[in-house]
């Protein structure tokens, strides 16, 4: 659970966040230099780098793809805003840039700061230029998610309801390891059982959870619509064509590598990050290589590709996922198909077809069915990882019931930033309510 | 009288353990009981141990206390419980011979050096300037005393009930101690009544033996303490039967005379320990509890009936348990019952177990609202040797909760408190995997020593399994299997240390213990590491002391429940400050800006 502490890597953004030239994410803690040199272009340069220096590179997602081009501020232990070892990162101002920073962040074992912690952290680390009075009130306007009232709070009807149940079936298995632990098997008779229809059942649920999230983000942050197909077969234009017939929010800015283009749309009411992508095709150029890989990246984690073929080449990849994919015949000018969407590049014909169908298509994603959606990417990162650990209890199942009672502890830990901690109380009332305990 | 630097007021397991670990590192001590004959008494189940509570035994010992000792000298059945569910939760229990157990303990006191031992009954305590400096005797003696430790277990105003019976003891047939606990109420100490049980003896000879199914012990006996390898005690057998319907019946349909569905006990009892009234009352759909028919000792006719303690009427009792396969022709010798007394609220102490009213007293046992004999007896070691610690002017000892089960319950019971006498759970540790039974003489025994308690002979021993461990890390490192080195090997499931002895005769020369823990170690290596972090940080936590007497109304921006609870524990650290039940984030956060600015 979520505490204030010192030393351990945290990360925030410390401009706004929203579309802007630049943007500068701040990170603090022990080992920030090092966990951040695994996503860096050069990496020896920058653990090596001397305290208040700039650094430019480039950050890297897991996959080696770039998140953008970066200037680092690096600090030495005793130096920076905190007085820990501290690495300001700044990039270019696109919430997907942002988005995908933090996301690596945080898989490079970082966790996002409570209000008021980077000033806690500079009172605690002694540096006096800051008042105590600061950071007092800092954290006490906070009052961060502590409490389990807070958390829960935030939650509605059946969502709520349905977390609490996930919550008491763990609570159950757990308490029924933990009989096992807390007494002999001259007591307990029966060994433990993997409640196996159970944890389907389960994860199942988180699963469902999971992915209400793009709803829910969609109606806040905007959907992500990408535009691909091969090269020439006027992505360009139609993404023009788009940003100029609907109310453009933000003008276009060019992509951090300039291998994409972005423009932020308002879609008939209906937010829309609307991504134009490098054209796919096989290449041996290696730049052009690069800008591909970028362009599956974006598509993969689309809301929407929106795939434009064109005559020379009617074939669409056979692993675009389809659900997630609306195909389009371009140059309708030249070759017009019934029954299929299409669009000319020349007279902008068909381009109200195309924004309904976006719409639709998105629409149907909006709403699931029922009010059932999470709205925070850390409360569906920890279902992710609540996930995760019960994931892992089904692989390790032949493992002792003191290995296996780490697997739900660890899944309730999860849990607990949306429905509050499980005191030892809680388990210890459940384990007694269940059994029949006692010589 | 003459004057002591320690007074230890009852002869339980807490006080044997508090007046030898004062009496050894120096405190000239007395011991005060109602009866020099009740020493060391084990009330209830003739039994030691057991999961957690082997866990605090072997703390205990590892510290240097005396309970593995008087275990492995009265010992008459020993298991490892729990063997299948995991090297970390796996525990030693012992049958013993309590009259052997009793005996024992009272001649280890005799021959303590700087421990007299005096029968009589404290009824007050003598205060100066927020001090305790002696205590008061029934028999009219004033003894002062530079410390003072309480463990008056059920004796503080005990009253046992027998369904319309009551009378007050603290055990049957052993009068209550009038006085004390309402001398404490008038000075103002939060005095709260508990509630516990005991089930009937009943005489060996005149069960059916044939109607009950044997349980036997392991076939190797292996001691508690860690100051010897092996020990040879004679084994007997218990035995299991079960209730039945018919049983169910007969309590059913006398509840109504039991003293706790007729509230005249008002004491909570504990949930884990219910009796058989509770059983069948909570869980009615069950057709059959079971239990436990054991030895109380190797030549008494007195069986233990573990799992029918009672506070029904005897003749009610008669009628049920004759109702057991093997026990139709039963006699009982000493009915169940229930017996009620004061306890202390144990928030009222410093994690030290001195109490925040009055300096240099020390509260340990069951009068701070815990149950078990483990239990008892490791508070008894830390009060004393707090005790003797503050005369000698030396650092107290507190243990954390990641080094020892010890720890995890003091911490527990000084911040938490608690409602119903609190039994130690292996669930209750956070760091269950690292706190195993047989690795406590490497968490504690230098502490132990360094605090004066354990010693030379203790160190070396755990020099010389230090070195052995690290010898046979370093054999194993140079065994090669599949490109892999033994090391490796012995993380993957399938390999076992036993095994890689039989294959590799080089091994054979370590001991059972050194290669049990290596191996255990080495398997829980990848789960040990993810807890590391949280107790790092954790521990810089605890090094962030708070002063007793910090003034919480002048701290700014705390939120009013905050500064309510803060006001209550005085916690003396932030971590523990951090574990007070519902204390909010934020309110820890400025607590620690506040300590920092101390400094």
């Amino acid at each position: 659970m979520f505490d204030y502490t010192t030393d351990i890597p945290i990360y925030a953004l410390a401009t706004a966040r929203a579309p802007s030239a630049l943007a500068v994410t701040r990170t603090s803690g022990k080992n920030s230099i090092t966990l951040l040199s695994k996503a860096f272009s050069s990496p020896g340069r920058l653990i090596a780098a001397a305290d208040k220096s700039l650094l430019h590179g480039y950050l890297r997602d897991d996959d080696g793809s770039d998140i953008d081009e970066v200037v680092l501020a690096v600090y030495r232990e005793g130096s920076g805003y905190t007085g820990e070892e501290a690495v300001e990162i700044s990039t270019h101002g696109s919430l997907a840039v942002i988005d995908r920073l933090s996301r690596r962040l945080e898989e490079l074992g970082f966790r996002p700061a409570s209000k008021g912690e980077f000033t806690f952290r500079a009172f605690m680390h002694g540096r006096m230029d800051l008042t105590q009075a600061e950071a007092v009130e800092e954290i006490v306007n906070s009052k961060c998610e502590s409490a389990q009232e807070r958390a829960l709070g935030r939650l509605e009807g059946r969502l709520r309801g349905r977390l609490e149940s996930i919550r008491a079936s763990l609570l159950d298995i757990l308490a029924s390891i933990e009989v096992q632990l807390d007494y002999a098997e001259d007591e307990i008779l029966e060994d433990w059982v993997f409640p196996d229809g159970e944890i389907s059942s389960i994860c199942a649920e988180l699963r469902r959870l999971v992915e209400s999230y793009s709803a829910s983000r969609i109606q806040r942050d905007g959907a992500k619509v990408v535009l691909a197909g091969p090269a020439n077969a006027g992505k360009s234009s139609l993404f023009n064509h788009l940003v100029k017939e609907e109310r453009a929010i933000v003008s276009p800015v060019a992509g951090t590598t300039r291998d994409y283009i972005e423009a932020w749309i308002d879609l008939s009411g209906l937010p829309v990050h609307l991504y134009d992508t490098a054209g796919l095709r096989e290449s041996g150029d290696e730049v052009e290589g690069e800008g591909m890989r970028r362009s599956r990246a974006l598509m993969e984690d689309a809301d929407l590709v929106v795939y434009l073929t064109d005559p020379d080449n009617p074939d669409v990849p056979a692993d675009l996922d389809t659900d997630r994919t609306l195909v389009v015949f371009s140059k309708s000018d030249i070759e017009h198909r019934a029954t299929s969407l299409s669009f000319s590049s020349v007279t902008g014909e068909g381009i109200g077809e195309l924004v309904n169908a976006i719409r639709q298509r998105i629409g149907s994603v909006l709403l699931p069915g029922d009010d059932m959606v999470i709205d925070s990417r850390r409360q569906k990162e920890g279902l992710e990882r609540c996930l995760a650990c019960l994931e892992a209890a089904r692989s390790n199942r032949g493992q002792s019931a003191d290995i296996m009672a780490l697997f739900f502890q660890g899944a309730l830990e999860e849990l607990a930033l949306l429905t509050g901690e499980v005191t030892n109380e809680e388990l210890l009332d459940t384990l007694f309510s269940k059994f029949c305990l006692g010589k | 009288m003459r004057d002591y630097d320690c007074i230890v007021i009852g002869g339980g397991h807490a006080g044997i353990e508090a007046s030898s670990a004062a009496a050894r590192t120096g405190l000239s001590t007395l011991l005060i009981t109602q009866s020099l004959d009740a020493i060391g008494r084990l009330s209830c189940n003739p039994a030691i141990g057991g999961l957690a509570k082997g866990n605090l035994v072997r703390e205990i010992d590892a510290l240097g206390g005396v309970m593995g000792q008087l275990i492995d000298s009265s010992m008459i059945q020993y298991r490892i419980l729990n063997r299948r569910r995991g090297p970390a939760v796996q525990a030693p229990r012992a049958q013993a011979d309590k009259f052997t157990y009793s005996r024992n303990a009272k001649e280890l006191l005799e021959h303590t050096k700087g421990l007299d031992l005096f029968m009589d009954t404290v009824t007050d305590l003598i205060e100066e300037n927020g001090s305790v400096i002696g205590v008061v005797t029934e028999r009219g003696w004033r003894i002062s005393a530079r410390t003072v430790v309480l463990t008056t277990g059920t004796f503080m105003n005990g009253r046992i009930f027998i369904g319309e019976w009551d009378a007050p003891c603290g055990r049957l047939g052993e009068g209550a101690a009038i006085g004390l606990g309402d001398n404490l109420r008038r000075l103002g100490f939060d005095v709260g009544r508990l509630k516990t049980g005991t089930p009937a003896r009943v005489l060996r000879s005149s069960l059916d033996f044939d109607e009950l199914e044997v349980q036997k012990g392991d076939e190797e006996m292996l001691p508690f303490s860690f100051d010897y390898d092996c020990i040879d005690r004679p084994q007997l057998d218990c035995y299991i039967t079960w209730t039945n319907e018919e049983t169910h019946r007969i309590i059913r349909e006398n509840m109504h005379r039991s003293p706790l569905y007729g509230g005249k006990i008002v004491g909570r009892g504990p949930r884990y320990c219910p009796s058989i009234e509770d059983k069948v009352v909570r869980f009615p759909d069950r057709d059959r509890h079971q239990i436990f028919v054991e030895p109380e000792g190797i030549n008494s006719e007195e069986m233990y009936l573990n799992g029918l303690s009672s506070s029904l009427p005897e003749e009610v009792q008669h009628r049920f348990i004759r109702t057991l396969p093997g026990l139709k022709h039963c006699q009982i010798m000493r009915p169940a019952y229930a017996v009620e007394y004061d306890y202390l609220n144990p928030m009222d102490l410093y994690p030290t177990l001195e109490s925040k009213r009055l300096r240099n007293l020390y509260v340990a046992g069951q009068t701070n609202g815990t149950s078990g004999y483990e239990e008892a007896a490791c508070q008894g070691l830390v009060a004393g040797l707090n005790a003797s610690l503050r005369v000698r002017g030396e650092e107290p000892l507190v243990l954390r909760r990641d080094e020892a089960y010890i720890g995890v319950l003091i911490d527990d019971l000084v911040t938490k408190g608690t409602k119903e006498p609190y039994r130690m759970f292996t669930s209750r540790a956070e760091y269950r995997l690292s706190l195993r039974h047989d690795n406590a003489d490497l968490r504690l025994t230098r502490t132990g020593y360094e605090k004066g308690l354990a010693g030379e002979e203790k160190l070396a021993r755990l020099e010389d399994k230090i070195r052995s461990m690290s010898d046979l890390r370093q054999s194993l490192a140079g065994i090669k299997e599949r490109g892999k080195n033994a090391l490796q090997l012995l993380k993957e499931p399938e390999v076992t240390m036993d095994a890689l002895v039989s294959a590799h005769p080089c091994l054979s020369g370590y001991s059972r213990a050194v290669r049990d823990e290596v191996e255990l170690d080495i398997k829980y290596e990848g789960y040990l590491r993810r807890q590391d972090e949280e107790i790092a940080s954790l521990r810089r936590r605890e090094e962030m002391a708070i002063p007793p007497d910090f003034d919480y109304d002048s701290l700014a921006g705390l939120s009013s429940e905050g500064r309510e609870k803060l006001k209550q524990v005085r916690p003396l650290t932030v971590a523990q400050a951090g574990r007070i039940s519902g204390l909010r984030v934020s309110d820890t956060a400025l607590l620690m800006m506040a300590v920092k600015g101390l400094k």
